[in-house]
């Protein structure tokens, strides 16, 4: 037994399952946007662990700065290639997804999976996580349990899956183990767009035009 | 002297004029015609043959069933037994025993006739039923003998019994088998062996107990049945009386083509199978096998948790039944008997069938504890729903991460749907539709929709179309129209009649876009769409109603928020 450990150990091989991941961990997802990128450690989304968004209120781009990141997720399904062609799952939406808008966002709604959770969301988001189900899973928070972000850090880790938690402004200035943190706010002329905690990256301010999820789709 | 003529023999020509004499004709036969029974290029039967079992008084037999596991109201035992249905609003006797036909009761009779011969008899209502499950209990029976079975509803069941002669002792052997493990079943059959499906359960419907084995004989043999054994519309069956037709031979030499015509196709296609000029396939009966177990509690158990470790082993038993066969469960059903209190039931249903004990226990979890219990648990029952094909999953080398396959959503939206409800888990579904609160629908996630090709709406096609204006501003054509990435279930009124207002006062970026449609089916609507913006940057998808039926037009515009572009 401990020759064939000792064999497994031999730098000549490699297992596959290794290579697999190795090359899905190497780089960040773009965010869509070239201003954005820049500010964010691997130049984009990271790949695993909890974002947090926080907004003051509902629509003012929160899902658009978003929408280019998910739309790549299902590019990669329809080529088959990638093997992140997971679905796209939103726990406890404010409103209802507009299926017309997210198809014209480049979405597929095939893989569109809505949970109306009964409060917390926290739950279904961590079913979702860990279901080796989904490639995104969205949530709005609805109540400010810490152990409850912890595990959602920790079921986005051990999955792999890119984990979105929006939550209220008001909630920025507590901790928080989230890989990265974003607010926004409405500034004059656009979106502010300020990173509150980067791992491995610092925190910075960018500004944004107005964003306009249907108008990036097209330009892609 | 000459010699006499001699008809030619050829096949297909004139027949005989010896057979054309007595012959009903229907119109003169043309040179080709043929009666249907005649070769018609034979079709190879193969080297078949069929066991039908005729089961003459299915109607008691079925009742009977009932009546020995548990007592029946109405039901006397040892005394005339008759089985009434109520047809146009009257009880009508629809089968009776030997006791009650010595006394003269027959089929149709009246109930109050039949109580007048007999006063003392005992009335089973008819139940529909009882009577296919008898015939499943005679298809399993006969499973005992051949993996070919067929249902022939109400009353009939075929086994393909070629390959069972030998091992069963030959055709009287196989028969006497059959017979006696019906008779244990508690039914009485007509039994019959033919090449053909149909012949053999002709003969079984008439009583003749025959065994043939060579398809050439059949139709002279299925000659002198009488028509009724063939259950033709009863209309048709007249109609060939009325022409001197009397049994299946008269029938067979019957010209084809005017058969054809006076008659449904079909019939001539029965013809034609029972002598075996046609194929006949049919349908496997597959023993709707279930699985079913109890377990008593000792001591009886008041809460949950210890209820749900002790129906682990039941899972375990159900997990190991469902492995042997390959099969899996999508309904589960457990119940919780009490002391005194209804029995609690709880339904498990899965998304697609599951033959894993773990899975399983995920979603009993779940759904066990929202379960209140009235008093504690006695006894648990476990019973499967039907067993259906498992889907093997799929496995790859390289595959390290199962996202892509989908093969995991079922899972979960089961686990979700067990704890939040059905309605809480949907996909989405794109409906081609302009009205932006039609133009999409719930759909099952994970279920295999099919997803056409809808179009979006873009600039390009609306400014063809003409039946929307855009502002002149945004003239970029292919580009879809926008639509909010949020919809709000209902619109909702805007405050301001003039300039609305939503958490401050809107500034119009796009506009109008005018969609009017939907008079087909009463919710038509007429609305100038304008994307917006208010003070906190929150852009905005509201409408004006441009009007309302009945409205004179002096009615002011009311605003409405409809979508939030988020």
């Amino acid at each position: 037994m401990s020759s064939f450990d000792d064999l497994l150990r031999h730098p000549g091989l490699w297992r596959a399952r290794e290579q697999a991941f190795a090359a899905a961990e190497s780089s960040a997802r773009p965010t869509g946007y070239a201003a954005l990128d820049r500010c964010l450690p691997g130049g984009g989304w990271p790949r695993q662990g909890l974002i947090e968004i926080l907004t003051d209120r509902c629509g003012i781009g929160e899902l658009s700065l978003l929408m280019p990141a998910l739309a790549a997720f299902c590019c990669d399904a329809e080529d088959g290639s990638g093997n992140s062609g997971g679905w796209l799952t939103w726990v406890s939406p404010p409103y209802q997804p507009y299926a017309p808008a997210l198809v014209a966002a480049g979405i597929d709604v095939r893989r569109v999976l809505v949970v109306r959770a009964a409060p917390p969301a926290e739950w279904a988001m961590e079913q979702a996580l860990r279901s080796e189900a989904c490639s995104v899973v969205l949530g709005w928070a609805t109540s400010r349990d810490r152990q409850g972000l912890r595990r959602l850090q920790l079921a986005s880790e051990q999955s792999r899956c890119m984990a979105v938690l929006f939550r209220n402004l008001a909630d920025g200035d507590e901790p928080s183990p989230a890989v990265l943190r974003i607010a926004l706010a409405a500034g004059p002329g656009g979106l502010e767009v300020r990173i509150l905690k980067s791992r491995g990256g610092r925190p910075a301010t960018v500004r944004l035009g107005w964003l306009d999820a249907a108008a990036q789709a097209a330009a892609h | 002297m000459s010699p006499p003529r001699r008809h030619r023999a050829t096949p297909g020509a004139f027949p005989s004029p010896a057979i054309a004499r007595d012959r009903p004709r229907l119109r003169p036969a043309p040179p080709t015609g043929r009666g249907p029974g005649e070769p018609a290029g034979a079709v190879a039967t193969g080297s078949e043959l069929w066991l039908a079992i005729h089961l003459p008084h299915y109607v008691l037999e079925s009742l009977r069933l009932r009546a020995a596991s548990e007592s029946t109201a109405g039901h006397v035992p040892g005394a005339a037994t008759v089985v009434v249905d109520v047809e146009d609003g009257g009880k009508v006797v629809c089968a009776c025993d030997g006791e009650a036909a010595e006394a003269g009761i027959v089929r149709g009779m009246a109930l109050n006739s039949a109580l007048a011969l007999l006063p003392g008899l005992s009335v089973l209502a008819r139940e529909i039923p009882r009577e296919r499950a008898l015939l499943e209990v005679v298809a399993t029976c006969a499973g005992d003998f051949t993996p070919r079975v067929a249902l022939e509803s109400p009353d009939g069941v075929l086994l393909e019994v070629r390959g069972s002669l030998e091992l069963f002792g030959g055709v009287r052997g196989l028969v006497a088998r059959v017979r006696e493990r019906l008779q244990s079943a508690g039914v009485e059959p007509q039994i019959a062996i033919a090449p053909t499906p149909l012949a053999s359960l002709w003969f079984a419907r008439a009583g003749q107990e025959v065994a043939l084995r060579r398809a050439d004989q059949l139709a002279g043999r299925l000659a002198p049945l009488p028509l009724a054994v063939t259950r033709w519309p009863e209309r048709s069956l007249q109609l060939l009386v009325t022409m001197g037709v009397r049994n299946l031979g008269d029938c067979q030499r019957l010209p084809r083509d005017g058969f054809a015509r006076r008659f449904e196709p079909r019939l001539l296609a029965m013809l034609d199978r029972a002598a075996g000029r046609r194929p006949d396939p049919r349908a496997a009966f597959r023993a709707g096998e279930r699985f079913a177990t109890r377990r008593d509690l000792e001591p009886e158990l008041a809460d949950t948790q210890r209820l749900e470790t002790a129906i682990g082993p039941l899972l375990e038993e159900l997990c190991v039944f469902l492995r042997q066969r390959g099969r899996g469960v999508q309904v589960l059903e457990l119940r919780f008997l009490h002391r005194m209190a209804p029995v609690t039931r709880l339904r498990l249903r899965f998304v697609e069938p599951v033959g894993e004990a773990r899975r399983i226990a995920v979603m009993l979890h779940e759904r066990l504890a929202h379960v209140v219990l009235p008093e504690p648990v006695r006894t648990v029952r476990l019973a499967s729903g039907s067993l259906v094909e498992l889907r093997a999953a799929p496995t790859e080398l390289f595959v390290t991460d199962r996202r892509g396959s989908g093969a995991a959503v079922p899972q979960l939206v089961e686990r979700l749907r067990a704890r939040l409800g059905v309605e809480a888990v949907y996909g989405l579904y794109l409906v081609a539709e302009h009205r932006p609160e039609s133009a999409w629908r719930v759909a099952e996630p994970a279920g295999d929709i099919l997803l056409f090709p809808v179009p979006l709406p873009t600039r390009a096609g609306e400014a063809r179309s003409g039946k929307k204006r855009m502002s002149p501003v945004l003239e970029k054509e292919n580009v879809p129209v926008p639509r909010p990435l949020w919809l709000l279930a209902e619109p909702r009124p805007l405050a301001g009649s003039d300039q609305p207002r939503y958490e401050g006062a809107l500034e119009f970026e796009e506009g109008p876009e005018c969609i009017e449609s939907g008079w087909w089916d009463g919710k038509d609507i007429a609305r100038d769409y304008y994307i917006a913006r208010n003070a906190a940057g929150v852009r905005l998808w509201v409408f004006r109603e441009r009007r309302r039926r009945g409205d004179a037009g002096g009615r002011t515009c009311s605003w409405f928020l409809h979508g939030v572009f988020g």
